[in-house]
């Protein structure tokens, strides 16, 4: 009698090839589209929204102004300086080391950098009365290039 | 003691890809963990140009020619709403105050009035909204005009 012989193994895993074509062209996307380790001191907030805008390349040249409604009908600006965030106040008597005033750090960013730009960042429901003192601010530092932060419209 | 059948399993060995895919899926949720996206926002960019109504009150270099002003004033009858007055026009429609600033700056540009040479002061009041603001900021912006500031609140 004829003997039948075991069929041939094969190592029968899953196919990964499909796998890794997805995950890397993930990868490749990620890579051009995230920014990593670029921080502006931008924070959470509801800003508005618009169809117009551009988009600016060199962050290098900008502070980021974070303005939302603070107490007694002034704004709570907040930054970040010199890699650190801290709250920028309106009035140069009330500030210090760790809350600098805004026409100060605005006045000597400007003095450095001719080509400086001051971001607006305000919460889309806050009053005119909270932005005013910042934009005048800005005026009083001479930073002539002020920007304001909008959301892309999605349609 | 030989076993027969040992010697015909085969392997069907091509390059060993748990590492790579070890490595490939670390990397990709790290770039999906720390990656900021920055396609979802942009800068509406102002100049902040000369005016005597303007903010700060910025002094023009001497022998300058003043800008033609455009005022448009902007209040907030409730905290929903807001409505714009530019020259005898009172809208609180965006399209209406951009076609009625495309009109006005037409007409300033037939009269010799260069669009460079013309100067929007938004002029709001102290309760409205910067929502509505930068919404009467970019229908200047649609109107083409170049310079864009605000004014002291009324």
């Amino acid at each position: 009698m004829k003997r039948h012989r075991m069929p041939d193994i094969k190592e029968g895993g899953v196919n990964v090839t499909p796998l890794i074509d997805i995950v890397m062209c993930l990868i490749i996307f990620f890579m051009l589209v995230a920014r990593i380790g670029v921080s502006t001191g931008a924070e959470k907030m509801a800003i508005p929204e618009t169809i117009q805008g551009k988009k600016i390349d060199d962050m290098g040249n900008t502070l980021t102004l974070n303005v939302r409604p603070g107490p007694g009908d002034q704004p709570f600006v907040t930054a970040l300086v010199d890699g650190q965030p801290c709250q920028l106040v309106l009035s140069e008597s009330r500030a210090s080391k760790s809350t600098p005033s805004l026409v100060g750090v605005l006045s000597a960013m400007q003095k450095k950098n001719p080509e400086f730009k001051a971001i607006i960042r305000g919460e889309k429901d806050m009053q005119y009365k909270y932005l005013e003192p910042v934009l005048q601010s800005c005026s009083q530092a001479k930073v002539t290039k002020v920007d304001f932060n909008t959301k892309v419209v999605v349609r | 003691m030989k076993i027969r059948g040992a010697k015909l399993v085969h392997y069907d060995s091509g390059p060993n890809m748990t590492p790579l895919v070890d490595v490939v899926m670390v990397i990709l949720i790290f770039l999906m963990l720390a990656g900021q996206f920055g396609g979802m926002e942009h800068y509406l960019m102002s100049n902040l140009p000369y005016s005597e109504k303007g903010l700060g009150g910025a002094k023009p270099p001497s022998g300058a020619v003043p800008d033609e002003p455009l005022d448009i004033r902007v209040d907030s009858p409730s905290p929903d709403q807001w409505v714009a007055q530019v020259g005898k026009i009172r809208t609180s429609d965006i399209d209406q105050l951009t076609q009625q600033l495309a009109k006005m700056r037409d007409d300033l540009n037939k009269a010799g009035t260069g669009t460079d040479r013309i100067q929007i002061v938004i002029s709001p009041g102290r309760n409205v909204k910067y929502d509505y603001l930068i919404a009467v900021y970019e229908a200047a912006m649609k109107a083409q005009y170049e310079k864009i500031a605000f004014a002291k609140s009324h």
